[in-house]
């Protein structure tokens, strides 16, 4: 399986990726990797109503989906969506063929501080954000195709834990 | 009848507001923007104001109409996941001006089902080509 987009969005799948994306990258596939959504029948049943008719939709717990991209067809083109840091950090240290991540939208919450105009995070998040940079994943923050991205490096990450 | 427009970035706040120019300040129609909000925020904040309108002693959820701008986009996630079965609340995307306007003229007249039905019929009408190169 290619992953065309790995990206980070706590509104999970909503409009920017299922047109944004999916209509410059034309994933086979949107794979949602969420211990929550996949353990709730309903919210499931909303998030794959979601998809295009033409994009299968997969949503699943972290570990299944490392099963699934470690041994799906070669061929198909994911598009794989996590709505927190530390599962897309997990799906990596588990093996996901994962090289870059796209920061899609983490919104202000309690606890949560600004990093990007649309990412907010805290420092649990904030470590896993270095741990994937630690394990040489690449990391941009971007909404939406053709508009603005941020890279997200060592010294961002660094600044926002110990500023 | 209550009414919830939730839409994308400013467009319920317009609608409302253009509505409210057409036919005067309205009790029970407010709207909401997804602007800022995680899914989870944005579903709280949906099933807050459904509660907002809840009998103050059974909690019985008041009837309502969530009026929501597109299938598969936030609001409409958040608008089904904030309802529960059995409480007297419709979802409906594609809200437009005429679906908002045929509301407030009925919503105190007739029952639920004919209203929404009613409702889906005015917004899909309004939708009509009315010129142009053929």
């Amino acid at each position: 399986m290619t992953v065309v987009l790995a990206r980070v969005d706590d509104r999970l799948i909503h409009g920017q990726v299922t047109v944004g994306w999916c209509q410059q990258l034309h994933p086979d596939r949107i794979l949602l990797a969420d211990n929550a959504v996949a353990a709730d029948a309903w919210q499931a049943r909303v998030y794959a109503s979601s998809v295009p008719p033409h994009i299968t939709a997969t949503i699943c717990s972290v570990a299944e989906a490392v099963n699934l991209l470690c041994s799906g067809p070669a061929d198909e083109r994911i598009l794989l969506l996590t709505g927190s840091v530390s599962a897309m950090a997990d799906l990596v240290r588990m093996g996901a063929p994962v090289t870059h991540v796209n920061l899609g939208g983490l919104h202000i919450a309690p606890g949560r501080r600004e990093v990007l105009p649309f990412v907010y995070l805290d420092e649990l998040e904030a470590q896993s954000l270095a741990r994937l940079l630690a394990s040489g994943v690449s990391i941009t923050a971007q909404q939406v195709p053709g508009g603005r991205e941020f890279v997200v490096d060592e010294a961002l990450v660094r600044e926002f834990l110990e500023p | 009848m209550r009414g919830l427009v939730a839409t994308h970035g400013d467009l319920g706040r317009e609608l409302v507001r253009v509505v409210e120019m057409i036919t005067g300040p309205q009790h029970g129609l407010t709207a909401m923007t997804n602007h800022g909000k995680s899914a989870s925020d944005l579903t709280a904040e949906i099933r807050g104001w459904l509660e907002d309108g809840a009998d103050p002693e059974s909690g019985t959820i008041a009837p309502a109409v969530l009026f929501i701008d597109d299938h598969g986009g936030s609001c409409a996630n958040a608008a089904m996941l904030a309802t529960r079965p059995g409480e007297p609340v419709v979802i409906l995307s594609g809200v437009n001006l005429a679906m908002l306007l045929a509301f407030l003229s009925w919503r105190e007249d007739l029952d639920p089902d004919e209203l929404v039905a009613r409702l889906v019929t005015r917004g899909r009408d309004a939708i009509t080509r009315l010129g142009g190169v053929s």
